[in-house]
């Protein structure tokens, strides 16, 4: 396989429980802090009630925060979009004149999470079509492109927990490509009832705080959120003097083809995955300085992911973020890519907020709190319901 | 109806198991692995018939592992934590 | 870099029937095929099922215990273009992009069911694992071993266009050697009340595609798949898919769609999205449609991609859409005739505003 050339990330959007934005996140990261509680937005009759990481309205500008005519994931998605754009110095109107793609990941934006249409729909009412057609008209990607009138490629990945991490590795092939000439890629989810009691019922949450990686884990905490990535060819980004923040060496991704709902236990995909992100990146297991592991916290992904990384990275340092904003679902493998960057610009990773007791059946252990890291290449990955496994190599980018 | 005929209902209707009759399930045959054959995803929707039929609630499936061993094993349980 | 991929092999599955044979009858205009025919469950809005019962050829009924509709239909779909290939061996290889509009719809209703009648507490993980858009990729991947890469995407009607180019760029850089690649969207009786709700009820007159004044779409189902490999090159004649250009309707620019191709409208009937096809097209170019043949769905197009294969293999033109269209606006070339020698143009609009090209030879 040709070794593919980087993408460029010149500008990224961030929102999720840690923070209002990425520099925000890192602060409270850094500070170790999380406060997870149970959901506000919906009530549910289950006998425990377990703690989600919500994103406060404050963190959504208020402009979009209005638009009830869209989902609140494609809300999410939009207000990461804005922020990404910003950062990296593209105006609406030069980027109408440009070729510009999107590629956002998403599990709720995509669902027909029509509740209250159905409930009444069961009782024979005839309920307003509100619910159906604000449902057609918020399908991430799309929204996305339509709002800022973009003229490019429209996907929405849904690869379950893995989308995030997917969308990226995809948008920056349409660069190669030559398919569009800058590309937003990232993800957005947004905390709902459907999901909350669809994961309850797998027995796969934690009615704590989630515990990556440690002994006594029992489970997930959901989350929501959204980031966007703004990439661009590297000789593009330097022609208009944009900064590269980092770039995107390898993408890798694999099917472990073995069960809906439970990962390969040897972590075949996942295993696969790495291989192919690390060769499309030309660099091999010891040149990584870190890596921003899925670690859900649930039994099985931590075993699983952890056994995997234990073999093929035993002497680099990783980290489960999750602790400090939930599992973000289509939004995680973004929001994760975003705080990989983030890691690789201050030269330090956060602690694995939750972790404390080392699982013998694991034989790896994240860093429990922040350490500083060496190194211009890191790792993000991702596994997903299904059997889905993306990683994604990172590179610093400009100094 | 026993509690064991009952189970057995239960998890043919429940579970997907369309082709078996409730005479071809052993009371005392495995539930998972071999036997019958079912798996970590049928185990978490076992949890949820047991509470919508018995009104029975399993925390976690350290609490279930065992009780759902075998139709044997789950009627036991079921009478058991009925009784309590 | 040429993102060209050759098509191997197709496998279809919809309200027209299942398999090569009954997708050549459905375009050569067989009865079968014909609008304005009802299933025989009889459901007001006219959707005819998609059968599933062939996929006992492939598959253990065992093996398919969990598997809803959908599910079941992406695996019938996938097995068919495998044989239709005669691809025997799957493995890390082989990748699975799959594009659905509505996802597992049923199973979505059917979970809220579980905890609508009988509380939160009692919500059915199975059918909420088997909800998810990315579910119907996983089981194929699983029951058929197929583990390389696994996509899915959703975004109505531009699904199944923006699966292609994945899958073509795939192909182009090496990841895989081959890429099974398909839409598959389910019908069911509450998409059927909004359906009404949105649209009306369809008339007894039929899907007319071009008469675009009138909303004319009928609901449909299916899945078509195509497995595709990069070209051999040579001397042999295969079918190519060359690109999929994707954009905005509004500004697009007067040069977006080539005039010089046989373009396969996604027109289905639906009024919202004609007005979409008047702009883009360019006059005097030949156009036909073939949604009458499936149904409207958003995944449709990979049913239009599945038909282009035929018709480029016979290298001529399928019959005319029904009903009327605009003389003046469009040029329907009659059927038999030699489709141009640049080949075929799939052009699918979406609610959205966005427009897919998908362009497709025999070299």
């Amino acid at each position: 396989m040709t070794r593919p050339s980087p993408a460029a990330i010149t500008g990224i959007g961030c929102i999720c429980a840690a923070g209002r934005d990425l520099a925000a996140a890192m602060t409270s990261m850094a500070a170790g802090g999380r406060a997870p509680q149970p959901p506000v937005r919906f009530a549910t009759g289950h006998p425990k009630r377990y703690p989600v990481f919500g994103v406060p309205d404050a963190f959504v500008p208020a402009d979009l925060l209005g638009r009830t005519d869209l989902l609140l994931t494609t809300r999410f998605a939009l207000a990461a979009t804005r922020q990404a754009l910003a950062d990296a110095g593209w105006d609406a109107a030069a980027l109408r004149a440009a070729r510009v793609g999107v590629c956002l990941g998403t599990t709720v934006g995509s669902a027909l999470n029509i509740e209250d249409f159905y409930r009444e729909h069961r009782a024979g009412g005839e309920p307003d079509l509100e619910a159906i057609e604000r449902f057609l008209r918020s399908n991430p990607a799309a929204a996305v492109s339509r709002e800022l009138a973009l003229d490019g490629p429209v996907q929405t990945v849904v690869n379950a927990c893995s989308s995030g991490t997917d969308a990226i590795g995809i948008a920056a092939s349409w660069l190669r490509a030559g398919a569009c000439d800058v590309a937003l890629a990232g993800g957005a989810d947004e905390l709902c009832r459907i999901i909350y009691n669809g994961f309850i019922s797998l027995m796969i949450t934690d009615e704590h705080p989630c515990r990556p990686f440690d002994r006594t884990r029992r489970g997930l905490n959901l989350g929501e959120g959204a980031a966007v990535l703004v990439l661009e060819r590297p000789a593009d980004a330097a022609a208009r003097g944009a900064r590269t923040r980092a770039k995107v060496l390898g993408y890798g991704s694999a099917c472990d083809a073995h069960h809906l709902t439970a990962p390969h236990p040897e972590g075949r995909g996942l295993r696969r995955a790495f291989a192919e992100a690390l060769a499309t990146a030309g660099i091999a297991a010891g040149d990584v300085a870190f890596i921003n592991a899925h670690g859900t916290a649930t039994p099985d992904n931590d075993r699983v992911e952890g056994r995997v990384l234990h073999d093929l990275f035993p002497e680099t340092p990783f980290v489960s973020t999750k602790g400090y904003t939930g599992h973000t679902l289509g939004a995680a493998g973004a929001i994760e890519a975003a705080f990989t960057v983030a890691c690789l610009e201050t030269g330090s990773i956060p602690g694995s907020v939750g972790f404390t007791e080392a699982d013998p059946e694991i034989n790896a252990t994240p860093a429990a709190a922040p350490l500083t890291i060496r190194g211009d290449v890191a790792i993000s990955d991702s596994l997903a319901f299904g059997g889905n496994n993306a990683v994604l190599v990172l590179g610093r980018g400009d100094r | 109806m026993t509690v064991k005929e009952q189970l057995k209902k239960i998890i043919i209707e429940g579970i997907n198991l369309e082709e078996i009759r409730p005479e071809q399930i052993v009371d005392s045959a495995p539930l998972f692995g071999e036997g019958l054959g079912l798996d970590s995803l049928d185990a978490v929707e076992l949890v949820v018939l047991i509470q919508k039929h018995f009104g029975i609630e399993i925390k976690d499936m350290e609490e279930g592992r065992e009780a759902f061993r075998s139709i044997d094993s789950l009627a036991a349980f079921v009478e058991e934590r009925r009784k309590g | 870099m040429s993102a060209r991929a050759a098509v191997r092999g197709i496998g279809v599955a919809g309200g027209f029937g299942t398999g090569v044979a009954a997708l050549r009858g459905a375009l050569a205009g067989a009865p079968s095929g014909s609008a304005g025919q009802n299933a025989a469950t009889g459901d007001a809005a006219g959707c005819r099922p998609a059968d599933t019962a062939s996929l006992a050829d492939f598959v253990d009924r065992k093996a398919l215990r969990r598997m809803d509709t959908i599910s079941r239909l992406s695996i019938l779909g996938a097995s068919l273009a495998l044989r239709d290939a005669g691809v025997e061996r799957v493995d890390e290889r082989m990748g699975v992009v799959l594009a659905t509009g509505y996802g597992p719809s049923g199973t979505t209703l059917g979970f809220l069911d579980s905890f609508i009648e009988s509380g939160d507490a009692c919500s059915s993980p199975t059918l909420f694992s088997s909800s998810v858009h990315n579910a119907p990729a996983a089981n194929l991947s699983t029951l058929l071993g197929v583990t390389g890469p696994n996509l899915s995407i959703s975004q109505f009607e531009v699904s199944a266009s923006s699966a292609l180019l994945t899958a073509t760029l795939w192909l182009a850089e090496g990841r895989v050697d081959r890429v099974l690649v398909g839409g598959v969207d389910e019908y069911g009786p509450v998409l059927g009340y909004c359906w009404r709700r949105l649209f009306g009820e369809p008339d007894a007159a039929g899907c007319h595609p071009l008469e675009t004044r009138r909303q004319s779409a009928r609901p449909g189902e299916g899945s078509a798949f195509l497995l595709l490999e990069r070209p051999a090159g040579g001397t042999a004649s295969e079918v190519v898919i060359e690109t999929v250009r994707m954009g905005r309707v509004e500004g697009a620019s007067a040069a977006a769609i080539p005039a010089d191709r046989l373009l396969i409208l996604g027109a289905d009937g639906h009024r919202r999205c004609a007005a979409a096809y008047e702009r883009l097209v360019p006059r005097g170019s030949a156009v036909t449609t073939l949604g009458h043949l499936w149904g409207s769905f958003p995944t449709a197009t990979a049913f239009d991609a599945a038909a282009a294969v035929l018709l480029l293999q016979d290298g001529r033109t399928p019959e005319p859409p029904p009903g009327p269209a605009d003389p003046e606006r469009w040029h329907l070339p009659a059927a038999g005739e030699p489709l141009p020698a640049a080949g075929i143009g799939l052009l699918r609009v979406s609610g959205s505003g966005e427009y897919a090209l998908t362009l497709m030879h025999r070299t």
